[in-house]
Formats: structure tokens, C-alpha cells, sequence
């Protein structure tokens, strides 16, 4: 994306070889990624991944050891040249998990602070307030304490505040993890359009895959301080670069063996005699150890064997309402398997598309 | 390497730097100087003083310093052997126990806390003395009075017992901490509650009693009052008191060896202060593991119940209601002895006679603005000194930290003493001498160690996340602290003051060298009256202070204020 003058603009926000040691912990271990103005990017991991610690380097809240962060042309944080803006000084916006509201201010006057502290004038504050709280839906809720609100009114007048003053980029602490499940599925809409609605740009954290899928446009999975894969959701989701990946993402079967052969970009697993079909993503040569994981939704129950298909024997079946699920022993190893209809007594074979497998 | 910039104090963090370093110069001036004068030959600004170790010579050939110091430990072993356990059995009974009327009691058990010390030991003087209110109606019914206020036994059955809740406040704070299914194992195994509370509920709170037992020990220590009005009748000294005993002793005033007593006495008072603060963060630690909030079902006492109830109403007789009953009693009586009538001699002469000292009433209006300006400018310094060292990682804060144990290690007279030689030193700070300033700045150095634990416990229950919420937001340290942690900790700030307030109040010892025409403070004033022997009008200011004190007690009630710190 250019600018008027030709140039290429520069990402909102850039992140360069950032580690953080605490102790003898290395909790980054050299991160580097961009992201582009108008675009949301989740970091998405495990508890202990690094993406909350990668967060609070990013509002200054904690230092590194090592890298570099710049917002827009500005750089806030060079290890090498001994550069470390304070986060007062940073203009980030950031939504605290627990929204970390002022108890002892109004609901206004928490969203008012940036720009009190800001030195704006006592009109413009009002006014801007006032549209920011519209924004959100609480336009009449401002007089209003904290503990006067629900979960979900809170959180919003916690990213009202992060982006009242207009920082150019606002970070997000697992910002659906307070909600109950319904309110979380409502709100993911919400807070995505928003977002978008206002031309921010933010990044946030979250452990839940499907949130990150469902707010970003591009999904960043941190695993152990490091970036294991990054991309679109759909590029994570469909085409995961690891078998960490590929379990984290999604849902999966996942089976055992020794990898047979390879033929244009496909691998075969051989399971004990049984040979199935995947894509290839493994690097291991043949006779190695492999993994095929493939998308529970995308396995089918058949009546009669074909292409890709392994026999199966039934172990259990439970009704869940939308659908059955169904548990099978092929080759040995556990499979499950939706279905619609209950499966009459008979043999049974497991059907796996090829390009829905992949091989690690 | 980027953790270097974090710790070296950069140009933003210049106002933390400023105020630690006012808060180190004004503790390690005054020690120093103390240290400085005991190695000389002559007070510090006469002419003569030159490098000498003949104070310590004769500070320590003097026999009656030995003594005293003999006392001291007497006196401070004999408080851990009968402050300790009746304080642990007393948090175990009001904690644990379906003891009658608990809440009440859980306030009432640290009344002794807020009475001056002074007043207590007058209160026993006239109460229990030889010619005192009980032992003269005890002595026409019965004949000679079995029991003698002045003697060893006495004194340190009284200050045991008035100390009893030093430790009941670290007990009581653990005990409520157990979980009740570790005694109800006990008892489902057979154990009477007797046997559970020995055997299983106060071992798992051990390091708070040993926490306790280290405090009383260096309280016993520091003691002034009680073993001054009360050991001084029979030439029995402590090391407090010695000193305090040094100039009129030696008819002038030899600060050389003042000075060295001062140092004899922290050399003995600093390790076990350091010592405290190694078992108290041992305590917090074995605390915190059985942090979770627990259920606590009551042990129920049966027929113990009443009486356990009647013996807690006896100490509390005894150690709060015997003293202040008759000091109030002196104090509305003219004159008494045997075979005085109580009738004869009722009268409120007392209280106009100190109408018209002027010092008197002086000290009365001097102390009334101590404990509250004086202490609410305390309470500011301390919440400056708290806010420098808050969320600041490094060795700064840690030797601040450290730093503040020295004011702890000095008792009051010491302080006070110290102090008076440190304005007489710096001569811009001469003029300020007889003025309150004085008093203000040694009772602020005294309680510091004190005063900075409320006000830090309050500023630390302010979430982190909310001072973050305020940075991210744009705002400095400073205007965190102005917008978020001040305001948020208004309850906790308010509570220190009123604290405050009543150690003001209560204090004595620390001003005795430095009330002067203009600078009198009531608890100083009433050891110098003491001194000169005029009991009436002792009896009648121990009163107005007592009054003072309860009053402040009762609007901290009032304001719902927990006074278990």
C-alpha cells in the first residue's frame, strides 16, 4: 500500500528479533513480524507461549532483552541503541483483560483520561466522548460507575478508552475472555466490525483459535517465544505449515505410521498394511515415522470400501443432537466420525478425502 | 543489553531519586552524629572535643550500666514467657472458640494498645501503690498489702501483661488463615479441644508466635515509662532509663557518654529489628501458602466457655480498668493517703491548676496539633517515600528498605535525643530547636517504619492493572499517582492518619529532650511533672490525654476503620 508521495507506507506496527529472558527463562525468543495499517492481527497461542509478554513489550509495559519495535515511523524500542520509550509516551491504546476500569471514575471520565491528560480543550472532549460512547452503544451510560455495568458494557467502555485519543494502533488482552460463551460469539461480530468501521488497526491476544479465525485478518501462532506459522485464517486453518499447527487450528483424527512412498507432492502412510493417501508436509524420508491429520468434519462413514478408504470396526456411538458421533477402531487407533443418521449393524470403512489429509 | 536501562534510575525517575535520598539523609543523620559524638572526648560543639574512646571506657567500668542492662533482659525474657502464650491463647480463644460476645472482644482486646504507657504506669502507682486506692481499701479490711508495685516482679508482670496484644495481633492474623478441617481431623480422632488447639492448630501458626515473641522482646528492650515510674522509687535501672538517669547522675550533661549508651543500645536493638523482618517474611511466606479464604466452623468451648470469658474480663481489668479507673479517681481528688475519706476530698482543683500553667495547657493545644497536622504531614511523607520506592525494581528501593530499619532499632528517647543534637549541629536547623518542628520531624522519624507499612498496604491493594490502564493511557508517573493510586487509597490514607493520630498522641519518650518553652507535647511534659513529683497534676493531664486518645479511637470506629494494624 503506497502513500500520495509514492512511497510505500510503513507498517503500523513492526516487531524485529524481540526476545525477552527472564532469569534463565527465555520467554521470546526472536519474534519479527509487521503488521499493515487497517489490519487486525491476532496473536494466538497457548498459556505460556509469549503473546501476552509480546504485547506488554509492544505497550512498554515490560522491556526486552533484545529487537526493536517501531509504531509507524517512530521507533519506541532499539535494545541495540539503547531506545526505550516509556509507555506514557507511546500513543498505544490497550484493552486490559479484566478492562481494568477506574472504579472511582464515571464511566466519561474513564474514557475522557487520554485526552484530559492530552491537554485537549474541555469542548472537544465532550464532544469526542460523546461520539466514542455513541459509537459503542452506552451513549446514555455515561455518568454511570463501573460496577453499575454488565460484563459486556464494561468491556466496551474499556476499548472506547483505548481508542478515544486516536492512537494509531490498539492492542487487545484477550478482550472475549470475561464474557459468557453466548455473549462471546455476539461480540466477536461486534468488536471486528468496529474495528473495521473505525479504520483501526489492532492487534490482540487470544488462546482461543476460533476467536483469532473469527476477529483477525491474520492469524500469527506463537508457540514456545516463537512464530510457528502466519497467514490468513484460512491459510492456517487449511494449509498448516506443522502438525502443531494442524492440531491447534482445528479439531482433527489423527493417525500413526511409517511413511510409505512419495509422488508429486503427495505422501502415503503406511498403517500396519493399510496405505493412505495425504498431502505431503513432512521431511522425514521414507521408512520415517509420520502423522496423518485430517479435519473431523471432513471424514465419512461408507458402506462399501474405495479410494482412500480404511475398514473400520464400530466401537460406540452418541447421539448429540445436530448430528451422531461415532467412534472407530481402524488400524488399530481411535477414529471419530459424524454422521446424520444412526449406522445400521454391517461393515463399515472410513473414507478420507486425500487433499483433506495431511501427512507430517 | 536492554535490562541495563531499566535499572540504571534515568532523567524520568529523578523525583524517586530526590525523595529517597531526603527521606536516607534525614535517618542516617541523626545516627551519625550519635556515632560521631560517642568517640569524643566533649559535647560535639565545644571547642575541647577531640577523638576519644574514654567514653566507652567509662560507660562500660560503670557497674550500674551493666545493670541495667541485666534489667533490660530481665525484663524483655520475662515479657516472652507471659506475653506469648497468653497472647496466643487469647487470639486462639477469640479466633476459634465460640468465646461469648467474640466481635465485641476483638476490639476490645487492643485497647491496651492506644493507652499511653505513662498514664498505665501512674494508673498502677495510685491504684496499687503503697498508698494507693485498692491497697488502702485492701490494707482497712485486711491488713498489710501482700504485693509491692515497685518491686522487679511487678514491673514485669505489668509490662508482660500490657503487651499481650503485640502478640495477639500477629496470632490472631494467622489463626484466621487455618482451615478448620485440620482441628475437626483432630477431634474426629479423638483429641479434646484442648489437646487440637496444642497440639494441631497453634504449631501450624509457630512462626507468627515466634514473630510475636521477637517483637515483645525488642519492645521489652526499648521500654521507658512503665519501667521509669515504676523501678525508679527503688534505684532499679534499665538501659532507658540509665540514660535518661546519665546527666542528672553526673550533674552536667556529658553527651560523650549519653552518646554511647545510645549506641550500646543499638547494637542491641538493630539485629533484633533485622531479625523481626527475617521471621515476619518467613511468617507471610508460610502464610500465603494456605492462602485460600476458609470456612471457619467454631470450637466449641462447653463449659470452659464462661470461664474463659471471665479470665479475658480479668486482664482486661486488670491491664486497662485498674490503671485508668485510678487515675481518674487521682485526678478528682485533692490529695489522699490512709485514712483519707474519698468524700472529703472529691474536687476538680486539679484540672484548673493546669489552667493556669502555661506550659501544661501549652502541651495539651501543642500535642492536639501534632496529632493531627503533625500527623497528617507525616502520613504525606510517608505516602511520598511509598510512591518513590512503588513499582520501582532495583537496588535503590531495596536499601531504602533496609534503611528504614534504623528508625525501628531506635526507641523514642533515643530518637528524640538524637534529634535534639542533630538540630543543635546543623546551625541552619538551630532556630527550629524549641519548636514543634522538632518534635514533628523526631515523631515522623520514630514511627516511620510504622507508618510506611499502612500506608504501603494500602497503595498495594490497588491493582496493578489499573496504574498500567492509566500509562498506556498517556499518563506520567506523576499523574498516576495524583489520578489512580491516591484516590483509590483515600480510604487506606485516612486510616493511616488516624493511626497516626493516636501514636502521636500517645507518645512521651520521644520528646522528653526536646520539649522546651513553646514545644511542650503531653507525654513529655507529664515525665518531667512526674520527675518534680506533682502527682495532681499528673493525675489530671494522664486524663485529658486518655480522653484525647479515646476520642480518636472512637471516630476511627466510627469511620469503620480496622484498627488491627
Amino acid at each position: 500500500m503506497n502513500d500520495p508521495s509514492g512511497r510505500p507506507e510503513p507498517p503500523a506496527l513492526a516487531v524485529d528479533d524481540l526476545r525477552v529472558r527472564l532469569g534463565s527463562n527465555e520467554i521470546l525468543r526472536g519474534v519479527s513480524y509487521a503488521v499493515r495499517p487497517g489490519r487486525i492481527a491476532a496473536l494466538l497461542g497457548r498459556s505460556g507461549s509469549g503473546k501476552t509478554t509480546l504485547l506488554r513489550c509492544v505497550a512498554g509495559l515490560e522491556t526486552p532483552t533484545a529487537g526493536s519495535i517501531a509504531i509507524g515511523e517512530t521507533q519506541v524500542f532499539d535494545a541495540g541503541r539503547g531506545i526505550d520509550v516509556p509507555t506514557e509516551r507511546r500513543n498505544l491504546g490497550l484493552v486490559f483483560q479484566s478492562y481494568a476500569l477506574w472504579p472511582h471514575k464515571t464511566v466519561f471520565d474513564n474514557v475522557a483520561y487520554g485526552l484530559r491528560v492530552r491537554g485537549a480543550a474541555r469542548a472537544d472532549i465532550e464532544a469526542r466522548v460523546a461520539e466514542v460512547l455513541q459509537g459503542v452503544g452506552l451513549g446514555a451510560l455515561g455518568a454511570r460507575f463501573p460496577h453499575q455495568l454488565s460484563g459486556g458494557q464494561q468491556q466496551r467502555v474499556a476499548l472506547a478508552r483505548a481508542f478515544a485519543y486516536g492512537p494509531p494502533v490498539i492492542l487487545l488482552d484477550e478482550p472475549l475472555s470475561n464474557l459468557d460463551a453466548k455473549l462471546r460469539e455476539e461480540s466477536r461480530i461486534w468488536v471486528r466490525g468496529l474495528i473495521k468501521r473505525l479504520g483501526l488497526t489492532a492487534v490482540f491476544v487470544t488462546h482461543d483459535q476460533v476467536e483469532a479465525m473469527a476477529i483477525a485478518d491474520e492469524v500469527v501462532l506463537i508457540e514456545e517465544g516463537r512464530i510457528v506459522q502466519a497467514g490468513t485464517p484460512q491459510q492456517l486453518y487449511d494449509e498448516p505449515a506443522t502438525l502443531f499447527v494442524a492440531e491447534f487450528m482445528g479439531s482433527n483424527n489423527v493417525l500413526h505410521g511409517r511413511i510409505a512412498e512419495r509422488r508429486a507432492g503427495d505422501a502415503c502412510l503406511d498403517l500396519g498394511g493399510l496405505r493412505l493417501w495425504g498431502r505431503d508436509r513432512s521431511a522425514a524420508p521414507a521408512g520415517a515415522t509420520g502423522t496423518a491429520v485430517i479435519r473431523l468434519d471432513r471424514v465419512a462413514v461408507l458402506e462399501r470400501t474405495g479410494d482412500n478408504c480404511l475398514p473400520g470396526e464400530l466401537e460406540s456411538s452418541v447421539f448429540l443432537g445436530e448430528r451422531w458421533e461415532s467412534l472407530f477402531a481402524v488400524a488399530g487407533q481411535p477414529m471419530r466420525v459424524f454422521h446424520q443418521a444412526p449406522l445400521a449393524p454391517g461393515e463399515r470403512f472410513v473414507h478420507l478425502p486425500p487433499e483433506a489429509v495431511w501427512i507430517f | 543489553m536492554a535490562t541495563a536501562l531499566a535499572a540504571v534510575p534515568g532523567g524520568r525517575d529523578l523525583w524517586r531519586v530526590a525523595i529517597i535520598a531526603t527521606g536516607a539523609a534525614a535517618i542516617l543523620a541523626p545516627v551519625a552524629l550519635v556515632v560521631y559524638q560517642s568517640f569524643l572526648s566533649a559535647p560535639f560543639f565545644s571547642a575541647r572535643a577531640r577523638f576519644s574512646l574514654d567514653g566507652y571506657a567509662f560507660v562500660l567500668a560503670d557497674e550500674d550500666f551493666w545493670v541495667a542492662g541485666l534489667n533490660s533482659v530481665i525484663l524483655a525474657a520475662s515479657m516472652v514467657a507471659i506475653a506469648v502464650p497468653v497472647g496466643a491463647a487469647l487470639a486462639y480463644l477469640v479466633v476459634r472458640t465460640d468465646l461469648p460476645a467474640r466481635r465485641a472482644l476483638e476490639t476490645l482486646v487492643l485497647v491496651p494498645l492506644f493507652v499511653s504507657p505513662m498514664v498505665l504506669a501512674f494508673g498502677y502507682v495510685v491504684s496499687l501503690g503503697p498508698v494507693g486506692f485498692l491497697t488502702t481499701a485492701y490494707e482497712s479490711v485486711l491488713g498489710a498489702a501482700p504485693w509491692n508495685i515497685y518491686s522487679m516482679l511487678a514491673t514485669a508482670l505489668i509490662v508482660a501483661l500490657t503487651h499481650v496484644p503485640h502478640v495477639y495481633l500477629y496470632v490472631a492474623a494467622a489463626l484466621r488463615l487455618v482451615p478448620s478441617d485440620s482441628e475437626e481431623a483432630a477431634r474426629v480422632a479423638g483429641a479434646g479441644p484442648g489437646r487440637t488447639a496444642l497440639t494441631v492448630t497453634l504449631p501450624m501458626v509457630l512462626p507468627s508466635i515466634g514473630v510475636g515473641a521477637v517483637l515483645v522482646f525488642f519492645l521489652g528492650f526499648e521500654l521507658f515509662g512503665l519501667p521509669y515510674v515504676l523501678g525508679d522509687p527503688e534505684g532499679r535501672l534499665v538501659l532507658s532509663t540509665y540514660l535518661y538517669k546519665l546527666t542528672t547522675r553526673l550533674g552536667t550533661p556529658s553527651y560523650q557518654l549519653m552518646a554511647v549508651v545510645v549506641v550500646a543500645i543499638m547494637v542491641v536493638t538493630l539485629p533484633l529489628v533485622t531479625l523481626q523482618r527475617l521471621v515476619t517474611a518467613q511468617a507471610r511466606r508460610y502464610a500465603t501458602v494456605r492462602g485460600k479464604a476458609v470456612r471457619a466452623r467454631l470450637v466449641p468451648l462447653g463449659r470452659w466457655r464462661w470461664l474463659a470469658f471471665a479470665a479475658i474480663m480479668l486482664w482486661l481489668v486488670a491491664v486497662v480498668i485498674v490503671p485508668l479507673a485510678g487515675i481518674t479517681l487521682r485526678s478528682v481528688v485533692s490529695s489522699w493517703g490512709l485514712g483519707v475519706n474519698l468524700a472529703d476530698v472529691l474536687t476538680l482543683r486539679n484540672y484548673a491548676a493546669i489552667d493556669s500553667m502555661r506550659g501544661v495547657g501549652r502541651s495539651i493545644v501543642n500535642t492536639a496539633l501534632i496529632a493531627t497536622f503533625g500527623a497528617a504531614l507525616s502520613v504525606a511523607a510517608y505516602a511520598a517515600f511509598t510512591l518513590a520506592t512503588h513499582r520501582w525494581p532495583g537496588w535503590f528501593s531495596r536499601v531504602f528498605d533496609y534503611l528504614v530499619l534504623l528508625p525501628r532499632a531506635m526507641p523514642g528517647i533515643v530518637a528524640g535525643l538524637a534529634i535534639f543534637w542533630l538540630f543543635l549541629f546543623v546551625a541552619p536547623l538551630k532556630p527550629l530547636l524549641n519548636t514543634l518542628a522538632s518534635i514533628w520531624l523526631a515523631y515522623t522519624l520514630v514511627w516511620m517504619p510504622f507508618g510506611l507499612r499502612l500506608v504501603s498496604n494500602a497503595v498495594g491493594q490497588i491493582g496493578e492493572e489499573l496504574e498500567d490502564a492509566a500509562r498506556v493511557a498517556g499518563a506520567g508517573p506523576g499523574r498516576v499517582a495524583r489520578d489512580v493510586v491516591l484516590p483509590l487509597a483515600r480510604h487506606g490514607l485516612l486510616a493511616s492518619w488516624l493511626l497516626t493520630f493516636l501514636l502521636f498522641a500517645r507518645e512521651y519518650s520521644t520528646g522528653i529532650y526536646l520539649i522546651g518553652p513553646g514545644s511542650e507535647v503531653m507525654g513529655a511534659m507529664l515525665v518531667s511533672l512526674w520527675s518534680a513529683g506533682n502527682i495532681d497534676v499528673v493525675s489530671a493531664l494522664s486524663v485529658i490525654n486518655t480522653v484525647m486518645i479515646a476520642l480518636g479511637i472512637a471516630i476511627a470506629l466510627r469511620l469503620g476503620i480496622a484498627l488491627d494494624e
